[in-house]
């Protein structure tokens, strides 16, 4: 069984051949997202994906993000936490280099992926290996396959036709959870899907194209608690893939998902380590009164 | 007991005078319509279908109706419009076309690369320019564009090679083109940024999220997404220069001419035309002898179709597109 080993790392090159390549492919007969929460235990951290050295961030004079530096693991579970306006979506839209969209935003400091410096990558290539989830489900006005399809075919030299993208498609929405509920109208408008749906479709199209990492930028505030529920679950069970980085100001849903914890105020890393200590001991005062609720 | 819900007066009386003014308008469109076939109608009789089919000189034609008098003869209803439907057909699709990519690059240029700075000059411009009556272009056309055109372009050996057809003069299918271009590509840009600008950022960010570059994002996800406002800009435009007149009377020669691609892409441009109508206008001054009235109705109700049709066409052409949940 495919589960008693780590998933393959796939190194992604910017130069290398269409990405729809059958060797991406899963194996027939079921995935190891299916049982991955069993085979991740908590503590056990992977090779290091991620590494901020020293990041700011100012808009103008303003200074969102200030000498943050964290690591940000395969098979583990980041959820950032803290007030509103405390730049955890700031910072979360610095790794993967969106924040460069913003007039006006600058950065210091160093983003290495896999020990690259992320300003060294094409920005195309970065964000190919660093997805994204955003807060409002944003599926494209195309139909369900078209919007899962979208970045595979997007990345791919010739336009595959759709023989050769419909097992990676259908890969893509088993792991998202999602492939029971929409198999038999794949070609119905994305958007007539129910919000929680629509999140977890966009959750299928980050991973269609096999990143490396994962970035979610409070994916549930937008939905009601059972949705909510099972993209909890979902990122339990994507974890194995993946390095997730998940931004909420859900204190609970950081506890529930997050196997390390990142305290933020007004822009300062205040506190960092695993979710038990963040939230059971925590060394810093703020942290105290933050996880208590006596500010917030 | 159930009892029906009435709205009060207060509202009815809103919905009522509303709804009757909606109902005159469309009264009157159906009146005007029926008008202008009534009037048209001696002249398809004499003519049948083969109205719109090429033969013989068009100008000649009418300038036999002119002097017919009162009571023409059945003879001198002869009449085929093809050159003018032709001349119209060219010079809207021709600017259409080219409008329509000038307007679709401008737009994306403004909307997603330009710095702040210059799009703050360039939109309100644009909006100025769709504002511009159109009997300036013309103006600058017959002075400027036509002379150019009449000196530099068009070469004693092109004017011979067609000498015995028809005069080369710089008034041309080209000068004609350029123009209308040039005036209904404001209005279609002004459209198309609006509707970019409603594209969801949600929309754009995700895509760009998924590693394209932003040209991609804006062409895949901004245009599809815009598609419904892009054929409404279409459709508007064309509208606008088929009515096109005075301005097209002025730069397009004003002879009944049909151009003919077979001469070769160079003079097929440089030959001159006369679309429906500028021919309505400069008949009008004829409009005692029935003959001459009959005609011009007629052309006046190919325009009217052909604008209703317009609407149609784009109507259906939005339709697939409303599946995926693409507002219009």
């Amino acid at each position: 069984m495919i589960t008693e080993q780590p998933p393959p790392i796939r190194k992604i090159l910017v130069d290398a051949p269409p990405t729809v390549a059958p060797g991406i492919a899963p194996p027939a007969g079921g995935h190891a997202a299916t049982s991955g929460a069993a085979h991740h235990r908590r503590g056990e951290a992977g090779p290091e994906r991620m590494t901020l050295q020293g990041l700011s961030v100012f808009y103008g004079e303003n200074e969102a993000v200030k000498q943050v530096s964290l690591s940000i693991r395969l098979g583990e579970v980041l959820a950032l936490i803290g007030p509103s306006g405390c730049g955890k979506t700031t910072l979360l839209r610095t790794l993967n280099r969106l924040t460069e969209l913003t007039a006006g935003a600058q950065r210091g400091g160093t983003i290495l992926l896999d020990g690259t410096d992320v300003d060294a990558l094409e920005v195309t290539a970065l964000r190919r290996r660093v997805a994204m989830v955003f807060q409002q489900p944003n599926p494209f006005p195309m139909s369900i396959f078209d919007n899962v399809a979208y970045a595979l075919r997007e990345q791919s030299r010739k336009r595959p036709g759709r023989s050769v993208l419909a097992p990676l498609v259908e890969d893509a929405l088993r792991r998202a959870g999602l492939w029971d509920e929409v198999k038999d109208k794949l070609d119905a408008p994305a958007l007539r899907l129910s919000g929680g749906q629509q999140q977890r479709l966009c959750i299928a199209r980050a991973i269609a194209t096999r990143p490396e990492v994962l970035l979610m930028d409070e994916p549930c505030s937008a939905l009601d608690p059972r949705s909510t529920a099972v993209i909890e679950q979902l990122i339990g069970e994507l974890r194995s893939d993946l390095a997730i980085v998940i931004v909420t100001h859900n204190m609970q849903q950081a506890r529930r998902v997050g196997d390390k914890v990142a305290f933020m105020y007004l822009g300062d890393l205040v506190e960092y380590g695993p979710a038990e200590q963040i939230f059971d001991a925590p060394q810093a005062q703020r942290t105290r009164d933050y996880v208590r609720g006596v500010f917030g | 007991m159930l009892h029906r819900l009435r709205q009060p007066w207060s509202d009815r009386r809103a919905e009522l005078t509303l709804g009757a003014l909606a109902c005159a308008v469309l009264l009157v469109i159906v009146l005007m319509v029926v008008f202008v076939a009534n009037e048209a109608w001696p002249t398809f009789q004499h003519n049948g279908l083969r109205w719109l089919f090429p033969g013989g000189n068009v100008d000649t034609q009418i300038n036999t109706m002119v002097n017919a008098g009162a009571k023409p003869p059945a003879a001198d209803y002869h009449l085929r419009a093809w050159p003018l439907v032709w001349g119209t057909i060219l010079t809207t699709g021709l600017a259409v076309v080219f409008g329509l990519i000038f307007a679709l690059l401008a737009s994306i240029f403004i909307v997603e690369f330009a710095p702040d700075r210059l799009r703050a000059i360039i939109v309100p411009v644009v909006r100025l320019l769709a504002a511009v009556p159109s009997v300036i272009y013309g103006l600058l056309g017959i002075l400027v564009l036509v002379p150019f055109v009449g000196n530099h372009i068009i070469s004693a050996h092109d004017k011979k090679s067609v000498e015995f057809i028809v005069q080369l003069s710089g008034a041309s299918l080209l000068v004609a083109v350029v123009i209308l271009t040039v005036m209904i590509v404001p209005i279609m840009i002004a459209i198309c940024v609006d509707a970019l600008y409603a594209v969801p950022r949600g929309w754009k960010e995700g895509a760009v999220a998924l590693g394209v570059n932003r040209w991609r994002a804006m062409w895949t996800v901004s245009i599809r997404a815009a598609r419904p406002a892009i054929i409404a800009a279409a459709v508007l435009a064309c509208a606008r220069a088929l009515g096109e007149a005075i301005m097209l009377s002025m730069v397009s020669g004003s002879v009944g001419f049909a151009p003919n691609p077979f001469d070769g892409p160079r003079l097929f441009l440089l030959e001159p035309l006369r679309p429906l109508a500028s021919t309505i206008v400069e008949d009008s001054e004829s409009l005692q002898a029935p003959a001459v009235r009959s005609t011009v109705y007629a052309f006046a109700l190919l325009l009217l179709f052909s604008s209703l049709l317009l609407s149609l066409a784009g109507y259906l052409a939005k339709q697939p597109m409303k599946k995926y949940g693409v507002r219009s």
